[in-house]
């Protein structure tokens, strides 16, 4: 079963991924399926996202439902039907 | 170190005639009565003591050990091409005491180490996080929190920037909202725009610290994008497990 997850790309990753994105995966999903799928889509902005085993890259900070997800485990955090994922890549100049 | 008012001149009063009706006497004495700490006088650096200092904060102290380049010019405002070749910090001090003459600024021509840390913040109400590498960043975040000293942070890259306060015990650190630094291997491209606006979001962070108002940016990743022209609001908690504050008592 297939269903739709909203997703959210701020800052560089809006520039990528597109401002409001409807992402289908495979029922039950999870935060790593989900970004799986975004960088599956955008194959020439997956490197931003996904590193070279093609995790989440640990700098980005994620977000379901307005609540952020902290810590190693966060790309098995569940994410159901309708949830809003939103992702942010953390600046470094000054 | 700093100067300290016993109350308003005629001069004062005429400098700051336009915001006296926001800040108020006592609020403009508060001002004239603080000293930040800018750590980093680039792209960040640059508006963040511009706009201190004709606010009338009464002491600055800009810190950085760079001389100036060509390619800095794009967006650290406050050097021309005459200034190629000379310290940051010192022409800084020179531009920004021209701007306000009443206030005193002090260059320090370092690089921020764990040795100075301690002295590069000595005695100041504010931090100002203007640097632009995650090592030197957490530094100063350490010092924030070990010296009880609000930290003001922002970082940009492109066309995108980011904000966020630190009060230390009382809200989420850097190292709480930015556990893993971003993996950069060239230095990033910057618009001028963007360390302008970020530099004066810190200076406005800053101001409504020593007035007493609320940060905007207290457990939050303000996050600008100047692409889009929006800002988004990243909320952030203080991680129990955070090597930076974990450990510091909570004061609510």
């Amino acid at each position: 079963m297939v269903d739709t997850v909203h997703v959210r790309a701020f800052a560089r990753f809006r520039e990528l991924f597109g401002d409001a994105l409807e992402v289908r995966v495979k029922v039950p999903a999870t935060v790593r399926s989900v970004v799986q799928e975004i960088a599956r889509m955008n194959p020439d902005g997956a490197h931003e996202i996904l590193d070279g085993e093609g995790n989440l890259r640990k700098s980005v900070i994620v977000l379901v439902n307005r609540e952020r997800i902290p810590g190693n485990g966060r790309e098995d955090y569940p994410v159901h039907p309708g949830d809003e994922i939103a992702l942010y890549p953390p600046v470094a100049g000054g | 170190m700093q100067r300290r008012q016993k109350g308003l001149s005629d001069r004062d009063r005429e400098r700051y005639l336009r915001q006296l009706p926001l800040v108020g006497e006592e609020g403009q004495k508060r001002l004239l009565d603080a000293s930040v700490c800018i750590v980093g006088a680039g792209g960040l650096g640059c508006p963040v003591s511009l706009y201190l200092a004709a606010a009338g904060t009464g002491y600055i102290r800009i810190v950085d050990c760079d001389i100036v380049s060509r390619s800095n010019l794009n967006r650290q405002v406050l050097y021309g091409e005459g200034d190629i070749g000379k310290s940051k910090a010192g022409v800084a001090a020179e531009k920004v005491g021209t701007l306000n003459p009443d206030i005193v600024i002090e260059p320090m021509e370092v690089s921020l180490s764990g040795d100075n840390g301690s002295t590069v913040a000595d005695g100041v109400d504010i931090i100002v996080d203007a640097l632009d590498n995650y090592p030197a960043r957490y530094l100063l975040n350490k010092i924030a929190l070990e010296k009880d000293i609000p930290l003001v942070h922002a970082a940009v890259t492109g066309y995108f920037g980011q904000l966020l306060t630190v009060l230390p015990g009382r809200s989420a650190c850097l190292r709480c909202a930015v556990p893993h630094p971003p993996e950069i291997t060239t230095s990033p491209p910057v618009i001028g725009v963007t360390a302008g606006i970020m530099g004066c979001m810190q200076a406005g962070e800053t101001l409504r610290i020593l007035l007493g108002d609320e940060p905007i940016a207290r457990d939050a990743l303000m996050v600008w994008d100047g692409k889009a022209g929006c800002w988004e609001k990243i909320c952030i908690s203080r991680d129990p497990e955070c090597p930076g504050c974990g450990s510091w008592r909570n004061n609510g």
